[in-house]
């Protein structure tokens, strides 16, 4: 026998329900045993499949798309411009739409792009964090995610990472490894935002990577909530830092690891 | 450089690994993925411009499963079905153990590997619709979209992958009905 309510449990499950549904759900939950069971069963199989190892696009084969998009915008570009009819032997095109791609990618991930980007920021950002700062943002979490870039410092313990920032960072956030709540604390990484060396904890929430950037806020700070190229980012304040959360996970996600953070943030503040 | 390429890089590039991730899951195989994904991202470079506002991952997973699609039919004209890769050369690294702990580790990973299998056996529109919603966290509407069917075929196809993995799950593990572990 099948519960009636179970198409509606599974909503409930994937937050797809508004508040009233949800309550109506949770009475339900009270008194049907097997859509009790369903929820437990789809969480726990939820748990086992994100903690899959996740498969990742190779250097190989991420090199190898880059390469047919220079061959792309080469013929593009070739037939836009008719110059000639002859088109250039392609490994000569290839070859210098590389060297455009590879300074693109060296200057992005270099200090000094991001340091003008920051310059830039630092103009436009009046009063929110404007859109340079979100780029910034997004740009500084991609490259995160480049092998080697993500983490300076790998430590599950926050006792590692927190002192680790005293040296590398111009502030001090709040660290916690919240492995209960779904959140693993992989470690800390500086980075350079706002005209400033920012702190960034990186969290792993399933197959998905967390930076949570932190930062002394000044005039412009900012608390909202928006997505760029894809990736979501939570702002938001406490005390005198800016804090903002960049991730390619979904929302309800990213908002319990803010939870998390500003009633630990707002913990630290009484003490 | 150009700036449609730019843009493209900044905006579309960072899902590369969720369109590897979904190629995989669509055919079961990382070989044909590779071409599956090179061929899903020229694609979205060429129809970059007609992109507006719209989610660039779900986009982008779209056009995964399009050339996935595209490319299944091709192997079916030729008579060719490859094989499952059980011991995938590529994946050597991952499985080495990270944690100190062998003996745990060991059974999460035969647990692992029984997981992936039960996943790849699952019929493939159960299991894009599951993965959508488990490893790519898209919500209903974003995986109808995707998968061009509506919202209530998702939500069913969705009960029936996780209905279907629990029962082969109590098969293949514990040999008896009981609680998932």
């Amino acid at each position: 026998m099948q519960c009636a309510e179970r198409l509606r449990a599974q909503a409930y499950f994937d937050g797809e329900v508004d508040a009233l549904a949800a309550a109506d759900m949770e009475r339900h939950v009270e008194t049907c045993a097997e859509c009790r069971t369903l929820l437990q069963d789809l969480g726990r199989m939820r748990t086992a499949i994100r903690e899959l190892t996740p498969a990742r696009a190779t250097p190989a084969l991420r090199a190898r798309i880059l390469r047919a998009l220079d061959d792309e915008v080469a013929v593009d570009a070739h037939e836009a411009a008719h110059e000639t009819k002859i088109a250039a032997p392609r490994a000569l095109r290839g070859r210098s739409t590389w060297r455009t791609r590879t300074f693109w990618t060296g200057a992005f991930g270099g200090v000094a792009g991001t340091a003008v980007a920051a310059t830039l920021a630092f103009f436009l950002l009046l009063p929110g964090l404007g859109q340079p700062m979100l780029d910034e943002l997004v740009a500084a979490h991609v490259r995160s995610l480049m092998p080697t870039h993500l983490i300076d410092v790998e430590s599950t313990d926050h006792h590692t990472v927190k002192p680790w920032f005293a040296g590398h960072a111009d502030v001090s956030p709040v660290v916690a490894d919240f492995t209960q709540q779904g959140y693993r604390l992989i470690g800390g990484r500086a980075d350079y935002l706002d005209h400033q060396r920012a702190a960034v904890v990186v969290y792993q929430h399933g197959p998905h990577i967390i930076n949570v950037f932190s930062w002394a806020a000044g005039q412009r700070s900012a608390t909202k909530n928006t997505t760029r190229s894809g990736y979501r980012i939570a702002c938001w304040r406490a005390a005198d830092l800016q804090y903002c959360a960049v991730s390619d996970t979904g929302w309800d996600e990213l908002r319990g690891l803010l939870r998390l953070l500003q009633t630990l943030s707002a913990d630290d503040l009484k003490n | 450089m150009d700036e449609k390429r730019r843009r493209f890089e900044a905006q579309v590039l960072p899902h590369l690994d969720a369109a590897y991730r979904f190629a995989r899951w669509l055919s079961n195989s990382s070989g044909e993925s590779d071409d599956v994904v090179q061929e899903a991202v020229l694609r979205a470079f060429r129809g970059f411009d007609a992109l507006r506002g719209s989610d660039v991952k779900a986009w982008l997973l779209a056009i995964v499963r399009n050339c996935h699609s595209t490319a299944r039919r091709q192997q079916q004209r030729r008579g060719f079905v490859p094989l499952p890769e059980e011991h995938d050369a590529e994946d050597g690294d991952a499985m080495v153990a990270t944690t100190p702990d062998p003996e745990t580790d060991t059974i999460r990973r035969d647990h692992a590997c029984i997981l992936e299998r039960l996943l790849a056996e699952l019929p493939e529109e159960q299991r894009e619709a599951l993965i959508l919603r488990e490893v790519e966290d898209m919500d209903y509407r974003d995986i109808a979209t995707i998968t061009n069917v509506p919202i209530g075929t998702v939500m069913s196809r969705l009960s029936r992958a996780r209905a279907g993995l629990k029962t082969r799950w109590l098969l293949g593990i514990e040999g008896a009905p009981r609680a998932v572990r």
